[in-house]
């Protein structure tokens, strides 16, 4: 029996490889402040993806096309002088969350497919989930080498890389399309909830230990295959969701984290007083 | 066009949405100008831990308010201060509290459904019982908005002259924060989680493009509201009686109010191209939460 045939082995290499997707551009979720935007791309591709399984074509492709309409459209929105971004995207998460369950609802035996959409179902990914993980890994982690620099200026002095000569626009769309990737790539496999949880969690987390952006990212992309790990160990040990499992174990290390950064403060802050 | 609301459940449906509707207009205007989309979205995952609870208690109602109520206050907590950046605590506390909800639901056998009826509401089967209870929370919240509105107005659009006037920012956040809360529990278990955040959120996105005033943007808003209910119960029991096809009643609310939005979109253009304000930059154009 090859080592791959079992159901957990698969669910512990899917949880390493997408942890340190989620942990690589979780650093750069937190910096610039794009949870919400994480949270409405997890959504607002639902509609691509079952349109996809519906027409029949490969899932993954409904899924990028769709987000790639969101995320363009959320940089042309943002772009425009006074446009409430905010808003404008809550606006494209409920749109997208309600046109994805219109269509799924017009198919028979819908109920297992939105709530495996949501929770997801890590204990059954198959070598082709684990396969486009892996590539999509490769890709990303070459796209944030390549723009770690220009990408930092940008999260630390906007107007200050502006003047510097980067072009801050075409960065920002390839940080959107880069995030977009991630999230197709992940829903799929874990879910929505546990890919936004894995995406922000161990990112804040690391960003509480240190201000410099290589550590930052080491430790986040340890922190989220740390936490994937223990949280299946949970799951399979006490016989709960594992989804929910690894997102609460994340949550448990960003508020140890929050909890240390108090304490490690403490001194300093007590020298003020 | 009357006919669909004579069947009893068509007249209590549309009651329902259009109690929310009385309430959801003016709420949305505070969540717009506060930019507090993803608070919204993340309020109405986080009950869902206390509906579980709630349902196993046999208290659905009460398991829902504490679980509002609690994230309402971890909310302003996180928000009020502390390293951590505000959307990324929204989101992980979104997350935490939705984990602990289908933790719950798995220890029990078939949860896919409750998932299910979570997310799309039993529109057609509200009751008298929770259209009162819904009737109830109205009135508390529009009493709660008459009066904190002045200082709310006040703390949205100048933080440091609300402070300096005396008020107390973190408690207006607060009251605010429970504000949304309070919705969120009089419409979730009627019409669903997809339903509640796309009524906190676009009807004032939408009425935005119409009017700047913020009562004006409330009445658009709550008239915006009752007309996508009352189009998408009609649409929804048009489809499913004369073209037999499956239209969930909520998401075709959802997305007649999209569509009210988009089709605005045009009239915002041609409004500033007459007018031309002074629109102030904003310093980074990806901060999605303000």
């Amino acid at each position: 029996m090859n080592w791959w045939d079992d159901a957990l082995h698969r669910a512990t290499a899917e949880v390493v490889l997408a942890g340190a997707l989620a942990g690589l551009v979780g650093v750069q979720v937190v910096l610039r402040r794009l949870s919400f935007f994480t949270m409405a791309l997890t959504h607002a591709t639902f509609p691509g993806v079952v349109a996809a399984s519906i027409i029949g074509v490969n899932i993954l492709l409904g899924g990028v096309v769709a987000g790639g309409i969101v995320a363009l459209g959320v940089a042309a929105l943002t772009r425009r002088r006074g446009q409430d971004a905010s808003a404008a995207t809550g606006v494209l998460l409920s749109a997208g969350f309600a046109l994805g369950a219109t269509l799924v609802a017009t198919q028979s035996g819908f109920s297992r497919d939105l709530s495996s959409f949501l929770v997801g179902s890590i204990l059954t990914v198959g070598p082709q989930d684990l396969v486009t993980t892996a590539v999509a890994l490769v890709v990303v982690a070459l796209v944030l080498l390549a723009g770690a620099r220009p990408l930092q200026l940008i999260a630390f002095d906007r107007a200050g890389a502006e003047a510097a000569g980067v072009p801050v626009a075409r960065w920002d769309i390839v940080l959107l399309l880069t995030l977009e990737v991630v999230v197709v790539t992940m829903v799929p496999a874990v879910g929505t909830i546990l890919a936004v949880s894995l995406i922000v969690a161990p990112a804040a987390a690391a960003r509480l230990w240190t201000d410099r952006l290589w550590p930052m990212t080491a430790l986040s992309v340890a922190l989220a295959v740390g936490s994937g790990l223990a949280g299946l160990w949970v799951s399979s040990r006490w016989n709960v969701a594992a989804g929910a499992s690894i997102s609460l174990v994340a949550t448990a290390l960003l508020a140890c984290s929050w909890l240390a950064a108090r304490i490690r403060l403490l001194p300093a802050r007590l020298a003020a007083a | 066009m009357i006919e669909p609301f004579t069947v009893p459940f068509m007249a209590r449906a549309l009651t329902e949405i259009l109690l929310l509707a009385v309430i959801c207009g003016p709420v949305s205007v505070f969540v717009f100008a506060r930019r507090l989309s993803f608070t919204s979205d993340a309020l109405t995952h986080t009950v869902f831990p206390g509906v579980v609870i709630g349902f196993m208690a046999g208290q659905l109602f009460a398991g829902a308010l504490v679980a509002a109520i609690v994230t309402a206050v971890a909310l302003t907590l996180l928000t009020a201060g502390g390293r951590v950046s505000d959307d990324a605590a929204t989101a992980v506390l979104l997350t935490a509290m939705f984990s602990i909800g289908v933790v719950l639901v798995s220890r029990r056998s078939s949860y896919t459904s409750d998932l299910t009826s979570f997310l799309f509401g039993r529109l057609l089967t509200v009751t008298p019982r929770q259209i009162a209870e819904t009737a109830v929370l109205a009135v508390v919240v529009l009493v709660a908005l008459a009066v904190g509105a002045r200082a709310m107005v006040f703390r949205t659009f100048d933080p440091a002259g609300a402070a300096a006037a005396g008020y107390r920012v973190v408690w207006l956040d607060l009251w605010l924060n429970l504000i949304v809360a309070l919705v969120v529990v009089a419409a979730v278990r009627a019409v669903g989680t997809i339903l509640v955040v796309a009524l906190l959120i676009v009807p004032a996105a939408a009425a935005r493009m119409l009017t700047n005033q913020l009562v004006g943007m409330a009445v658009v808003g709550t008239v915006l509201i009752a007309g996508a209910g009352y189009g998408g119960l009609w649409a929804s029991w048009t489809a499913s009686i004369q073209y037999g096809v499956a239209l969930t009643s909520a998401s075709s609310v959802v997305l007649l109010l999209v569509a009210a939005y988009l089709l605005l979109v045009p009239v915002r253009l041609l409004r500033r191209r007459r007018r031309d304000p002074v629109v102030p930059e904003r310093n980074s154009a990806h901060e999605l939460v303000g």
